[in-house]
């Protein structure tokens, strides 16, 4: 599908990989394809993001936010350790002063075999992906241009939704957005 | 009940249900931690004989438990 991608858009799914790569984590989820975004200088989904006064700077806080509030399942480990007189966040804090952020919960996971080397999409991202083909077909586009990644991010689940909705993004709104602006500018 | 008694009930708390999710975090932090510190050591160049030492464990037992996670 990428085929119909354009070259904004490849960009910023090679961006995304990027920086799950950079990051360490071990899928590329939809917080990376909404960093992407910004990293894109001067697309569509930029300012229909723009028209929603959501800025990279208050994204980038809340998808960090996110990631700390919610580090796998551990809220029901945090009150669990709270009853034997453990401070789960304490110890988690005190870990990543000496190892840095994400440490403890990193701690785990397999080693990557090639370094540099491909990583997979999460579900939610790659469903992503999907939707953005449905959202330009729906728009009667036939090329997926950052502005239907954005879309299908806002349509979606995932981090990059939450952070999005929680900005006050609405898709039928986007929607309008997109359109009109494709009316008057070539695809991005 | 204010926040500190429900805390003070829940640790001294006769229902398994509280008492093994309890264990049960617990050991998934040890393993994290343990992990992160087996880690740390091999990055500072410590051996398997001396990590296995310090954990009062044995040299097969913690090379075969971490040779896939840490270099």
């Amino acid at each position: 599908m990428f085929e119909r991608f354009t070259e904004n858009a490849r960009t910023v799914v090679v961006l995304a990989q990027q920086d799950a790569r950079e990051r360490g984590d071990s899928a590329i989820d939809t917080g990376h394809l909404l960093r992407a975004l910004y990293a894109v200088p001067d697309n569509l989904a930029l300012m229909v993001l723009e028209g929603f006064s959501v800025r990279r700077a208050d994204v980038e806080a809340d998808l960090a936010g996110s990631a700390v509030a919610t580090p796998r399942s551990s809220a029901a480990d945090a009150d669990a350790l709270a009853a034997l007189g453990i401070d789960l966040d304490e110890v988690r804090r005190r870990v990543e002063e000496a190892f840095g952020p994400g440490a403890l919960d990193r701690a785990q996971e397999p080693k990557r075999r090639f370094l540099g080397g491909h990583i997979p999409f999460a579900g939610e991202a790659k469903k992503s992906l999907e939707l953005s083909l449905r959202e330009a077909i729906s728009l009667g586009h036939n090329y997926i241009g950052t502005e239907h990644v954005l879309l299908a991010l806002v349509r979606g689940d995932g981090a990059a939704h939450d952070v999005l909705v929680g900005r006050g993004v609405r898709l039928d709104v986007a929607r309008v957005m997109v359109e009109e602006l494709v009316r008057g500018r070539r695809a991005g | 009940m204010n926040e500190a008694t429900e805390v003070a009930a829940a640790a001294s708390s006769r229902d398994p249900a509280v008492g093994l999710a309890a264990v049960a975090a617990l050991r998934r932090l040890l393993e994290s931690l343990e992990a992160l510190q087996v880690a740390n050591a091999r990055a500072q160049g410590w051996s398997w004989q001396q990590i296995a030492d310090a954990l009062a464990v044995s040299r097969q037992a913690v090379h075969k438990k971490y040779r896939r996670t840490v270099a």
